[in-house]
């Protein structure tokens, strides 16, 4: 008897325990204060991208006294890393990934602090024209660290092999050409849409919108594709014509972005892909082991209604969350990592020890000019220009907080279009719908 | 045989090579893909044979001293210390808490024994973020003792379950005769019933070491870089945000799922009768 209630009291004593645990956990402010320590404090940044060269961070820490531990995380299981931290008010990093799709609701979650406090935004916005797909109104979430924008790219032998000789700068000359290269036998198939149900789809049809001259939304969110005479409802037909009319390989219902390049474009089963992402001439077309086209393939200025159209901004910020331990220490180093000089020396500009590895762009157009300037950059001159004055965020008035509801009724319709299960106008009609529903905030 | 036996007997065995053909044919292709080259794999028409079969994505992974291959060596380690240290954890907890609802009386012995069961009805991910932000105070994130921790809360109701019920296959007047004997209860249950319930060890302890080899949300938030991540986690991170090099996620795939597999068929029986335990009296 004696034994059976110390049992009982042994399980009521580690029951009560427990609880307490758990109250004081659900008490706690989630994390550490933050420190302003700038000088002998170690941070954590966490990115989708390999470290900068080691001599470069330790300059870095000679001149600052910041030690930077990198973590490269790749970029799907960072986000949902970053997700979970800021949710569970928990400590993750002190410098981290700002997706630009998701600044609207990174902006209303607070999730990072406001940038403005710490780097003078302002002066930077000159020269880093894709500062605006971070800000939502005064607010600045993330500074851009590279410069990705989508950009249609061309098979310039197999244009010249269908006997094309001047580069389409309309989107009716587009088609027509690739009805061309189709017709003459250079490729069955020359165009490249990824209809796979994913965000590849949906960032295509924002690039072919903004190509027949306008905008998905509005600045307020609301939909601006529901008339036949909108450019997002053109975008859409555009695309689900071009499947139709086997300008599309077939099997591309279910490729997405990222196949689509690889495994058409690379392999020369395509002539083009309107909308795609700058940086991949030089990243993946033009390396032998990944491509049978090296040298093949150009940078063009996405065709337009009436001449060539912007270019959708598609870059990676850098912000910091607020549960960093050492905020001020964070935007001394994103000061650094976006500094000019550094982004050209990372694309190249300083020879290969200063390189980071599969940096694209720089952000800063002060840093493309230089590599513009010395030749080290693949299409420089059509990348230069592009981002220069080419480049557009992809929503006027700021990502909207329900981004990836919306981009979800997106990619599922259109690929429900492309399949045949749903015509061009109930694809619209149901995206419109849930466009207009989320914009309401029912 | 009769025209109706012989239709029925065509019926199930084409029932049978559905199944098998729905199950095994992902596999096949995943480990032919693995023994091609990324422009193989590509091309059009697809191969369904490797044409000149390679081991080269193998050899990048587990060979030489590239970043792929320090970062599987590292994530594999990691996965069979956190698979094993909350495989272990898990089964003598299991026993332990089973033994005590299998045989011994004491207040709330059906409450807590079904509250403990009823935590296997929560969905998993609801506990994900608490469960961070408790691990996040006690600075267990992005280590051993917090992931093996999460596994061990995870998977100790079933493990418990599994080994209650073969307990109670047992005859109790075993462990009364070592009782009498002047044996105590740690004692008749060290030299007397864990030797008998070897069999619901063994089942519980490869169900339990499976389920933890196959997460994957878990582990990947609660790591925060690869000194802890297991093999899973890290396999996803070979897909960059435009490459996908799909031979080399094949090969990852094929050696993340050679050890369950090797488990799963050489210990079958086990894993079947410890799922069915309790399901008939």
């Amino acid at each position: 008897m004696l034994s059976e209630r110390r049992g009982v009291r042994g399980v009521v004593g580690v029951s009560l325990l427990s609880c307490l645990a758990l109250v004081a956990t659900a008490c706690s402010g989630g994390g550490s204060a933050a420190s302003t320590a700038t000088r002998g404090v170690t941070i954590n940044v966490a990115l989708a991208i390999p470290s900068p060269p080691k001599a470069s961070l330790a300059a870095f820490t000679k001149s600052t006294g910041i030690t930077v531990h990198w973590t490269n995380i790749d970029w799907d299981s960072l986000q949902t890393k970053i997700a979970a931290a800021a949710t569970a008010h928990t400590y993750f990093a002190d410098a981290t990934d700002v997706d630009w799709s998701r600044v609207g609701q990174l902006s209303k979650l607070k999730w990072f602090h406001p940038m403005q406090n710490y780097v003078d935004t302002k002066s930077l916005a000159a020269d880093m024209p894709q500062m605006t797909s971070f800000t939502v109104g005064k607010e600045v979430v993330g500074v851009p660290f590279d410069a990705s924008f989508l950009t249609t790219t061309v098979n310039k032998k197999m244009f010249a092999d269908a006997g094309i000789t001047a580069m389409p700068r309309t989107m009716a000359q587009y088609t027509a050409d690739l009805r061309r290269i189709r017709s003459k036998g250079v490729v069955d198939h020359p165009l490249d849409i990824p209809f796979a149900a994913a965000e590849g789809l949906s960032t295509y049809w924002y690039q072919a919108t903004a190509a027949f001259g306008g905008t998905v939304l509005d600045t307020h969110g609301r939909p601006r594709f529901t008339s036949p005479g909108s450019a997002g409802y053109k975008a859409a037909q555009w695309m689900v014509d071009a499947m139709r009319q086997g300008l599309v390989p077939p099997g591309n219902i279910n490729t997405t972005d990222s196949q689509g390049t690889q495994t058409e474009m690379a392999k020369g089963t395509v002539a083009s892909v309107f909308s795609d992402y700058s940086g991949n001439v030089g990243s993946l077309y033009d390396v032998p082991s990944s491509s049978t086209v090296v040298k093949q393939v150009g940078y063009l200025a996405p065709p337009g209604a009436g001449g060539p159209a912007p270019n959708l901004s598609n870059p990676d910020g850098i912000g910091i969350p607020q549960a960093a331990k050492y905020p001020v220490a964070a935007a001394k180093f994103i000061k650094w990592f976006t500094a000019a000089d550094n982004q050209a020396a990372f694309a190249g500009l300083d020879g290969p020890d200063k390189t980071l590895r599969t940096y694209s762009l720089p952000s800063r157009l002060s840093a493309v000019h230089k590599l513009a300037a010395k030749g080290d950059l693949v299409g420089a001159s059509a990348m230069s220009t592009m981002l220069a004055s080419g480049t557009r965020p992809v929503f006027p008035g700021g990502a909207p907080s329900w981004y990836p509801q919306f981009s979800n009724a997106v990619y599922t319709n259109l690929h429900a279009a492309a399949t045949g299960s749903l015509s061009v106008k109930g694809a619209i009609k149901a995206i419109a719908g849930t466009a207009n529903r989320l914009a309401s905030g029912s | 045989m009769s025209l109706r036996v012989f239709r029925r007997v065509r019926v199930r065995w084409l029932g049978i090579a559905f199944i098998l053909l729905w199950s095994l044919v992902p596999i096949y292709w995943t480990i032919n893909t693995s023994l091609q080259s990324e422009a193989q794999a590509g091309s059009k028409p697809a191969h369904y044979l490797p044409p000149t079969p390679t081991v080269r994505n193998y050899s990048t992974l587990l060979g030489g001293s590239g970043e792929v291959s320090g970062q599987i060596r590292q994530s594999t380690a990691n996965i069979f210390v956190e698979c094993g240290a909350a495989t272990l954890v898990t089964v003598v907890l299991s026993t332990l808490a089973a033994y005590a609802f299998a045989r011994m009386t004491f207040r709330g012995r059906t409450a807590l024994f079904y509250g403990v069961l009823a935590t296997m009805a929560f969905p998993a991910y609801t506990t994900l973020i608490p469960l961070y932000r408790i691990l996040g105070d006690f600075g267990l994130v992005n280590t051993y003792t917090g992931i093996v921790l999460v596994y061990v809360s995870g998977f100790l109701p079933l493990a418990t379950w599994i080994m209650y019920n073969y307990l109670l296959t047992l005859p109790p007047a075993i462990e009364e005769a070592g009782l009498v004997d002047g044996a105590s209860r740690l004692q008749v249950l060290r030299h007397v019933l864990l030797p008998l319930a070897l069999p619901g060890i063994v089942s519980a302890t490869v169900i339990t070491f499976l389920f933890s080899w196959t997460q994957f949300l878990f582990p990947l938030v609660l790591s925060t870089d690869q000194s802890t991540e297991p093999l899973t986690v890290v396999i996803a991170a070979l897909q960059g945000q435009h490459v996908v090099p799909s031979t080399l996620l094949s090969a990852a795939g094929v050696i993340t799922i050679a050890v369950p597999a090797v488990i799963a068929v050489a210990l079958n029986r086990y894993i079947v009768s410890g799922l069915v335990s309790g399901s008939v009296k």
